[in-house]
């Protein structure tokens, strides 16, 4: 009878606390996927900020590349203009195709690349766009992690409880896909 | 009916038990025509996928910590075991030397205490001290804007704060990483690792160095490398003490013989533990350097750059002054020794380059 008894108070001790863990931690897994979503909105600011420059400082260099310039800067006016993520997302998959196409031009210009302040750049603007596909990474792993966390039993009851919802995955937008990668040595 | 013949793997030559499905250093596989049949491609998938082999690392680990706390603390009770029985003070109704000590209960305990509360004075001093010793500089963004861009980048990858980067004076090849918390770390890198590799080989290295920083690797190896060194003390001084009191106290003990047989135990095991925790505190290491190259993988989707890291620093082995036995482990190669030297392998802090190299092309297979 003893047995039993004890029994009973680990149940009733055990629960709980089994619940409160698990609540805690699918908590942390939806501010994780929150803040990684924030994340990828700094790194896109960052690309926005840095265009302007970018394009002021090649341009005497890129004469006969006027079309793609103003294509650049017109596809960054868009993505700053968006007002919400749908137009964002096409937005930005539009200019990191037409950054695309500028970095790859800019290879055939050998003393564009010879240049300190525009290697800088190029440095800076290549790191940026790892920053925003690895934020985007990020993202995806931690939605990844909070929707298998919705999931699985246990901790599906708990989710189901307090209303926790599935993330949703960040997919490439389809201009993006396809743009040529840039690595500078 | 598979014979009993050891199968060394194709890929790497380590020996493998008659039975194995894929090598145990390296993880390819050892059976032939695998892809035909369902079950064994499950498993050999199952290892050569980056998350799975960041899980068995993890099990892996755990157990050989186990295995380190269960040493101290049999030391412990042996210890207070045999000073019990020496001192005479046995149990109401023990009817021999055979009997649960009470001394020695208390003893094991006393050696986890003192064990926990020294990791965690260590955890509080470390990384400050190991940074001073490596003889690193701290860089601003401004003065290496690449290798600061490669760690924020690897950073955001592992959704963590930036570390600080450090960048040691010298031509060897090496990067460390430091700090008891993500969110308060450190890496560095050596001025010709920063000369010699190209950004994407870089970012293979910091991927790395960022999966000990995740993995909680510098703690693990604080932790660790407490307990080996509390047994290592603890056993010093068992093997000494006996050797005085062993004579002049024997014979006022009840059990004369009896007495004797526990300490012939304690002596035994005290011989051999500081030995034996040394190898799994070195095989703790090389696991975790498995899995930080793992990590790595996780975090660029790219282990080529990795590989191509590797080789160029298996080339350019050379060892720095910077380090020494006590920061040798934080390095992503051995600081001292030859890379490829297969002697002496049970002792070493880092498995050698060609196998991390041969595990990182599996991983890579698999896409």
């Amino acid at each position: 009878m003893e047995i039993i008894g004890w029994g009973l108070v680990a149940l009733v001790i055990g629960i709980p606390l089994l619940g409160v863990t698990l609540y805690n931690r699918l908590v942390n897994l939806r501010n994780q996927v929150r803040n990684a979503w924030r994340q990828i909105d700094v790194q896109l600011k960052r690309r926005h900020d840095l265009i302007p420059n970018l394009v002021e400082t090649v341009k005497d260099y890129m004469s006969y590349e006027q079309e793609t310039l103003e294509k650049v800067v017109q596809a960054r006016n868009q993505a700053v203009g968006a007002r919400n993520p749908e137009e964002a997302i096409a937005a930005e998959g539009i200019l990191g195709a037409a950054l695309g196409k500028l970095f790859a031009l800019m290879e055939a210009y050998p003393d564009l690349k010879a240049n300190e302040s525009v290697a800088r750049l190029m440095e800076e603007l290549s790191a940026t766009e790892n920053k925003i596909s690895f934020s985007r990474q990020f993202y995806n792993d931690s939605v990844m992690t909070l929707n298998n966390g919705i999931q699985v039993f246990p901790s599906n009851i708990v989710a189901g409880m307090f209303g926790f919802h599935e993330a949703t995955y960040f997919e490439v937008p389809e201009a993006e896909a396809g743009a040529p990668k840039v690595d500078i040595r | 009916m598979a014979s009993s013949i050891p199968k060394s793997c194709p890929e790497c030559g380590t020996a493998n038990r008659a039975h194995a499905h894929a090598c145990r250093q390296c993880g390819a596989p050892l059976i032939a025509n695998w892809q035909d049949k369902p079950l064994l491609r499950n498993k050999v998938l199952r290892r050569t996928d980056f998350m799975a082999a960041a899980r068995a690392n993890q099990k892996a680990t755990r157990r050989l910590v186990i295995i380190l706390m269960l040493t101290l603390v049999i030391l412990g009770y042996l210890l207070g075991w045999s000073v019990q029985a020496m001192s005479g003070n046995f149990p109401e109704g023990a009817e021999d030397i055979w009997f649960a000590s009470r001394w020695g209960v208390q003893a094991a305990l006393v050696l986890l205490v003192v064990g926990v509360i020294w990791s965690w004075i260590s955890f509080k001093k470390g990384d400050r001290i190991v940074l001073r010793m490596t003889g690193a500089r701290e860089v601003t963004p401004d003065e290496e804007p690449q290798l600061h861009n490669v760690v924020e980048e690897m950073a955001i990858a592992a959704g963590i704060r930036k570390p600080r980067v450090y960048v040691i004076g010298t031509d060897a090849l090496n990067a460390f990483a430091t700090g008891m918390h993500p969110a308060r770390s450190s890496i560095g890198v050596t001025r010709g690792l920063l000369d010699t590799l190209n950004r994407e080989e870089l970012q293979g290295v910091i991927g790395h160095e960022m999966g000990h920083i995740v993995n909680w690797d510098i703690r693990y190896a604080t932790a660790v490398g407490v307990i080996v060194g509390l047994i290592a003390l603890i056993s010093d001084g068992a093997l000494r003490s006996l050797r005085y009191s062993g004579r002049s106290r024997s014979s006022n003990s009840r059990g004369g013989g009896g007495a004797l047989v526990i300490v012939l135990f304690l002596l035994l095991f005290a011989a051999l533990a500081p030995i034996f925790s040394r190898l799994v505190q070195m095989a703790v290491q090389r696991q975790r350097e498995f899995l930080a190259d793992a990590t790595s993988v996780r975090l660029t989707r790219h282990p080529e750059g990795l590989i191509s890291a590797l080789e160029k620093l298996a080339l350019n082995a050379r060892p720095f002054k910077g380090a020494n036995q006590a920061t040798q482990h934080m390095f992503i190669v051995n600081p001292f020794r030859n890379f490829s030297e297969k002697a002496n392998r049970l002792f070493a802090t880092h498995p050698p380059l060609e196998r991390r190299m041969a595990r990182l092309r599996n991983l890579g297979d698999d896409g």
